[in-house]
């Protein structure tokens, strides 16, 4: 069987982020990793990417503006074809920076608020921030490009989610996602302090509703968190199935959790080419199609639906990856997921340290 | 506890006086002389549908009564309807408007290019009929103890505002400023009677609301096949490698793949043209697809809800 064609690339250009968000999924030793792909190098893998037929890519990181050749990392994407998409935090990225983005052909950006105001926004990214980021959100839509708000959601910011639609109309935006948080990485540590309860979620859930009837625009996307659902997330559409993800290092992942599962081999795009490194690499097969799946999964009618869930998330909570992902009620070990439902409380949040080091390449 | 017989009354012109489609900015702006000849013909061809729908659900509600006299005071609105012989009666006198609009007698009786929203709305209509009681029945025909004033109101509009249409074609409205109020007085004495719990009343109102959101939304389908369909800007659209002529629309986290159809129908959605008239175009260059009309507003729909293309 041939591999998939990818539809989607996450160009992760940096694990560098000067925001400290306490439910950062990104991996817990990510400061060891470098800024593995110079601007020449990542406009080879786009080339190669949009062969094997990729036309979106999200640059993101980490902070993907702290690279100071993101100008010709946009100009490179936008020249294979590629729907140039930026991910960012609105830290150090300016409005005139964005200008010049807009210029060498990026087409939409996605910018984080942590919450609906600035005091509690810049609590949880641990450095203030806020204001800069609606001066952005105005400057995308000045430059007519597509504009997404992405909120985190947890329960100290799930009160507010009709105050976060407010705030995304106000700026115009094409969309909101509200993106209930996945415990990984350094947000598997925070998590019963971050774990929302249900009473919560209901009224979160129907005041998006209300959002939903009330005007079209901003489109909401409303991402349940999956610790609360009778089944698990389709996790990135299915592993090696549409979507590629390059990390800053260069490693060719189904998702940006993956490297962490041990046992894994993935292979390098600093190294070899990147359609190798999507459909041959070891790790890319390991949970491709269904051949890997045990039961409940192997006879389940959802499997072609969910595709078993999340394998990143069934390895941190049961220590095998091949297992059902614990949030689908019918996994063996469900059980892990309502305990720790019934731990969520008002607790303190622990935040990651500071920024990493190292220069971009 | 049950409502007094002048409480329900007055419930009853309240669902008037809040959601009637008097107040449907679409008929505001018929009332106010606004309207382009267009729209005018847009609205005469697919309310017609309507009318056609409306001798079909007064035999529904005909068939639920056991009782001689209701049926024989009920069966002269499919009189007033049909007429006792071909060339009389409502829908006669519909086709006439149409013609003196400017639309073939025709091609509006054939009920093609009817808006799908439109068709959806007057079905549901006949459903709601053809699935309740006589008592509910009834009460969702009582749209009509407001149709007088919207027919005079509409008839001084026309006079005064688009006097390129004959005044000959506004016998509709002119038999119809008598006949609602003495239909909608039956069918009101009638609801007052029979509607003898609280769990009744409220169900004749609850009946009368619906029959609102239906005119409502009638008219929501018409204005919306009034505005122009323009590509995203957001969009970058590029050819589907693995469709010969077919086409991937780019945005922002998603890809959206358009067959060839789709993609000639997005080369239209140039700003100017009206989706109406978009369909219209594409229908006549397919005659051989007989749901192209339909097809295209559909289309449309879901291309807006997934950001490719904005309704101006």
């Amino acid at each position: 069987m041939g591999a998939p064609r990818p539809w989607n690339l996450i160009a992760e250009l940096t694990y560098r982020c000067p925001l400290r968000c306490p439910y950062c999924s990104n991996p817990l030793d990510h400061a060891a990793i470098r800024d593995g792909l110079d601007a020449d190098a990542w406009a080879r893998v786009f080339r190669e990417a949009a062969a094997l037929g990729v036309v979106h890519v999200g640059l993101t990181g980490g902070e993907p503006s702290v690279r100071r050749d993101l100008e010709a990392i946009v100009c490179a994407a936008a020249a294979s074809n590629l729907y140039p998409h930026l991910v960012t935090a609105a830290v150090p990225l300016d409005p005139d920076r964005l200008a010049r983005l807009s210029a060498v052909g990026l087409r939409s950006v996605q910018i984080s608020v942590q919450d609906a105001a600035a005091e509690p926004s810049d609590a949880i990214a641990g450095t203030p921030c806020f204001d800069r980021k609606l001066a952005l959100a105005r400057a995308a839509r000045a430059l007519g490009l597509s504009l997404t708000l992405n909120v985190v959601l947890h329960r100290r910011n799930l009160p507010r989610v009709a105050e976060l639609v407010a705030l995304a109309r106000s700026l115009d935006a094409d969309r909101v996602e509200l993106a209930n948080a996945q415990y990984d990485g350094w947000a598997l540590r925070n998590r019963d302090a971050l774990l929302p309860s249900r009473e919560q979620l209901a009224a979160a859930a129907a005041a998006v509703r209300a959002e939903q009837a009330r005007a079209p625009r901003p489109e909401i996307l409303w991402v349940l968190p999956d610790y609360f659902g009778e089944r698990p997330k389709p996790c990135m559409g299915g592993w090696g199935r549409r979507l590629l993800v390059v990390a800053p290092d260069g490693l060719v992942l189904p998702c940006h959790a993956a490297r962490d599962l041990p046992g894994l081999e993935f292979w390098s795009a600093a190294e070899r080419a990147l359609g190798a490194c999507w459909a041959d690499a070891p790790g890319m097969n390991a949970f491709r199609g269904e051949a890997w799946m045990r039961e409940p999964c192997r006879s389940c009618p959802d499997r072609a639906r969910d595709f078993g869930g999340c394998r990143c998330q069934a390895f941190r909570l049961t220590g095998d990856a091949a297992n059902t992902d614990p949030a689908c009620a019918l996994a063996p070990r469900h059980a892990l997921v309502e305990a720790a439902r019934g731990r969520a409380d008002d607790l303190p949040l622990v935040y990651r340290g500071g920024s990493s080091p190292g220069d971009p390449a | 506890m049950t409502w007094s017989r002048a409480e329900l009354e007055a419930r009853l012109r309240q669902v008037g006086a809040e959601r009637y489609h008097d107040k449907h900015p679409f008929n505001l702006r018929m009332h106010e002389g606004a309207l382009a000849p267009g729209e005018i013909r847009c609205w005469v061809r697919n309310r017609y549908y309507y009318q056609t729908r409306i001798p079909v659900k007064d035999a529904s509600i005909l068939a639920k009564s056991p009782d001689a006299q209701f049926r024989r005071a009920w069966i002269g609105r499919i009189h007033d309807h049909d007429g006792r012989a071909p060339g009389e009666g409502g829908l006669e006198l519909w086709l006439r408007l149409a013609e003196a609009v400017g639309l073939e007698r025709a091609d509006v009786a054939s009920l093609r290019r009817v808006l799908p929203g439109v068709q959806r709305a007057c079905d549901a209509y006949v459903t709601f009929v053809e699935s309740n009681d006589l008592l509910a029945s009834v009460a969702s025909s009582l749209t009509e103890l407001f149709a007088g004033d919207i027919m005079r109101d509409r008839i001084a509009a026309f006079e005064k505002h688009y006097p390129w249409v004959d005044a000959e074609g506004l016998a509709y409205f002119r038999s119809r400023t008598s006949q609602a109020p003495r239909d909608a007085a039956y069918g009101l004495d009638f609801v007052l009677d029979r509607a003898a719990s609280r769990e009744d009343q409220e169900r004749c109102v609850a009946a009368l609301e619906r029959k609102c959101d239906i005119l409502w939304s009638l008219l929501d389908a018409i204005e919306e096949a009034q505005r122009r369909p323009r590509l995203s800007p957001h969009v970058a659209l590029r050819d589907d490698d693995e469709r010969p002529g077919g086409a991937l629309a780019v945005l922002s986290e998603r890809a959206v793949r358009v067959n060839p159809a789709g993609r000639e129908i997005l080369a239209l959605c140039d700003g100017a043209r009206t989706a109406e008239a978009l369909a219209a175009e594409l229908a006549a260059r397919h005659p051989e697809e007989t749901h192209a009309f339909e097809d295209v507003h559909e289309f449309l729909a879901s291309m807006a809800r997934l950001g490719v293309v904005e309704i101006l």
